[in-house]
């Protein structure tokens, strides 16, 4: 790819997410996209941000692309390491802004399942990861942000298990659930950016990412999208110099933001 | 042992009729009256890989994963529990990576499971397959922060915590030590969920030193393992290298799992092969994209692919040959130092495998 190519689907989608971060917070990152969004974050708009990982390693200096949430590059020079029962912790007690992970499937009101597909737990069609450290944040963290593919498989009316409790069944059922934190604030798909209705806490669109219309979205999504009112803004798209930041500082082999075969 | 209250809803949904199968996890008494009898003279307590696993894994023990998925995990002394057939062991651990391979011969029939599978590296369709075949029955369901709490809980000394944890997911449903409770102190509604202490039965971790008597270094991630080390009622360490107990006492500033807690002490230099060994070498990432994209997809694969690298090697030292020898040691050397900062940059790029072009070193 050469430099000056238009931004493909995964760096645009790198750019939103990292758009989703603010600077002077601490953030909680999942290994592949979220990753490079942090990194870029931090390159851009977001120069002081902590990135903490599952590891537990806290503030690593800038290295390469981890292939694992345990690899060397989550807890490069940190100046400490927390055990996993901590690195946890430190979410319950309020030391985490946001976190960003993905799915398998995502619903309604943002639950989420990475454990089977299928309607028997005993016998699944697949039996997928578990949770890993899905449930902890998503029960823990104060914002959320959910992080995949769009697909009417992928957002389903209800999820076939409940790994993570995002809005549960709406209204104020996560509250009373007894979970912690605003949960689900964002779902970021190739569609667009999603969040949720504050009273329903159901799903609704929040931007479009250019060319795509509220329809199509609707025809990815198994349940029915809410639509803000009056027109639905456009995702805003990163700018050459972005881009330019993403592919020589932050992802420079392409580990996550080339596509396949590209 | 005492008498235990499972989770009814969970042993319904998992099926499970005799619930004894539960219990050595939450022994606690067994647990503590184990390390009453454990040795406290400092003895030199070094024996190889194949006595530690023969004298200290039974039949039936709920076994750790320790380390995270392959960073300084004791994956060599998975193995070693694999060649010498042990069977019907329970699994424990977050992330529970490991467990796939060993279900497949039989050495692992119960799972206890947070995590499988090898993150971007794709889905673990061995497992599936082997849980459709009732190859391995789940004892219960956990994410990583809630057997990383039941940890430790057991090192805290407490037979259990609350958490804020799982509350509310289907996890819940499907994990008969869980128990949804009010939060006592309060006086509003504050559901919690009763995490009890969990004690292992045995556990190995892989350290990048230990002396004879069994204090054991640990630089990097610790993950779980010294909550895991505290509670287990056997501990084996295995360790890159042999210290003298002045260099651990002097020089060995950071974590140290105490000599106490351990059974027996083995010199196994490349250890947590084919997983990474902070400030001694990275993992063959190839490797692992071999065994998901290649033997993962089929039983036949899988045994071939378990055939060649587990029963077809000794130990680690016809593994690292294996992978390459001298070329893929140097290099595997010169990935982590630069990993972890310690030497100037280099370019991690390799070529993914693919199946059917075997890369010959496996970076």
């Amino acid at each position: 790819m050469t430099d000056n190519a238009p931004a493909n689907p995964l760096e645009i989608l790198a750019y939103i997410i990292s758009a989703q971060i603010r600077d002077h917070t601490i953030v909680y990152v999942g290994t592949g996209l979220p990753m490079v969004a942090g990194i870029l974050a931090r390159f851009t708009h977001a120069p002081n941000i902590t990135m903490v990982y599952e590891s537990g390693g806290q503030d690593p200096i800038h290295g390469g692309m981890p292939w694992s949430v345990g690899g060397p590059f989550t807890w490069r020079k940190s100046p400490t390491i927390m055990e996993m029962a901590y690195s946890f912790g430190q979410c319950y007690n309020g030391y985490v802004d946001i976190a960003f992970l993905g799915f398998a499937q995502v619903d309604m009101y943002g639950n989420v399942n990475t454990h089977m597909i299928g309607d028997n737990f005993l016998l699944p069609k697949a039996r997928l990861t578990g949770s890993g450290g899905n449930n902890d944040l998503t029960s823990l963290a104060e914002n959320m942000v959910l992080v995949g593919l769009q697909t009417p498989e992928k957002f389903p009316e209800k999820v076939d298990f409940i790994t993570s409790v995002g809005h549960l069944r709406g209204g104020n059922t996560r509250k009373e659930a007894g979970l912690l934190g605003n949960g689900p604030v964002a779902v970021i798909s190739q569609c667009g950016v999603f969040n949720f209705e504050p009273v329903t806490k159901r799903m609704r669109v929040k931007t479009l990412h250019p060319g795509m219309t509220f329809e199509v979205a609707q025809m990815c999504t198994g349940f029915e999208l809410l639509k803000p009112e009056g027109e639905i803004p456009l995702t805003p798209m990163p700018s050459p110099e972005i881009i330019e930041i993403l592919r020589k500082k932050v992802d420079p082999a392409g580990v996550f933001t080339s596509l396949p075969s590209a | 042992m005492g008498v235990f209250d499972y989770s009814r809803e969970a042993l319904e949904n998992l099926k499970i009729d005799d619930t004894g199968v539960l219990d050595r996890l939450v022994d606690f008494e067994t647990a503590r009256k184990v390390h009453l009898g454990k040795e406290r003279a400092k003895k030199d307590k070094r024996i190889s890989l194949k006595e530690a696993v023969a004298e200290f894994v039974q039949d039936g023990d709920v076994v750790m994963d320790t380390g995270f998925g392959y960073v300084r995990t004791c994956i060599q002394s998975h193995f070693e529990i694999m060649r010498q057939e042990k069977k019907n062991l329970q699994m424990i651990g977050a992330p529970n990576t490991n467990q796939s391979y060993m279900i497949i011969t039989g050495a692992v029939t119960y799972s206890h499971n947070s995590y499988i599978g090898a993150e971007m590296r794709g889905t673990d369709r061995n497992y599936t397959r082997q849980l459709k075949a009732g190859k391995v029955k789940i004892l219960s369901e956990w994410s990583h922060g809630g057997v990383a709490q039941g940890l430790k809980a057991a090192q805290l000394g407490s037979p259990g915590v609350l958490s804020k944890q799982m509350l509310a997911s289907d996890i819940i449903k499907y994990n008969p030590y869980l128990k949804v409770m009010q939060n006592p102190i309060k006086k509003e509604p504050d559901p919690t969920v009763f995490i009890p202490a969990l004690y292992p039965d045995v556990t190995f971790i892989h350290a990048q030193a230990a002396d004879k008597y069994g204090n054991a270094y640990i630089y990097g991630p610790t993950v779980n393992d010294v909550a895991g080390a505290a509670a287990s009622k056997k501990v084996v360490i295995t360790a890159e290298e042999i210290v003298p107990e002045s260099d651990i006492r002097y020089n060995k500033k950071g974590v140290i799992i105490p000599f106490f807690y351990a059974d027996a002490v083995v010199e196994l230099p490349y250890g947590a092969l084919p997983g990474s060994m902070p400030g001694y070498y990275y993992w063959p990432r190839q490797w692992w994209e071999k065994l998901m994209r290649l033997a993962g997809p089929s039983d036949e694969n899988m045994k071939d692919f378990i055939d060649e690298w587990i029963f077809g090697t000794k130990g680690p030292i016809d593994f690292v040959e294996k992978l390459g020898g001298a070329r893929w040691m140097i290099e595997a050397r010169r990935q982590t130092k630069a990993a972890e900062g310690d030497n100037e940059d280099i370019d991690f790029s390799y070529q993914e495998y693919k199946v059917g072009s075997d890369p010959g070193i496996f970076f």
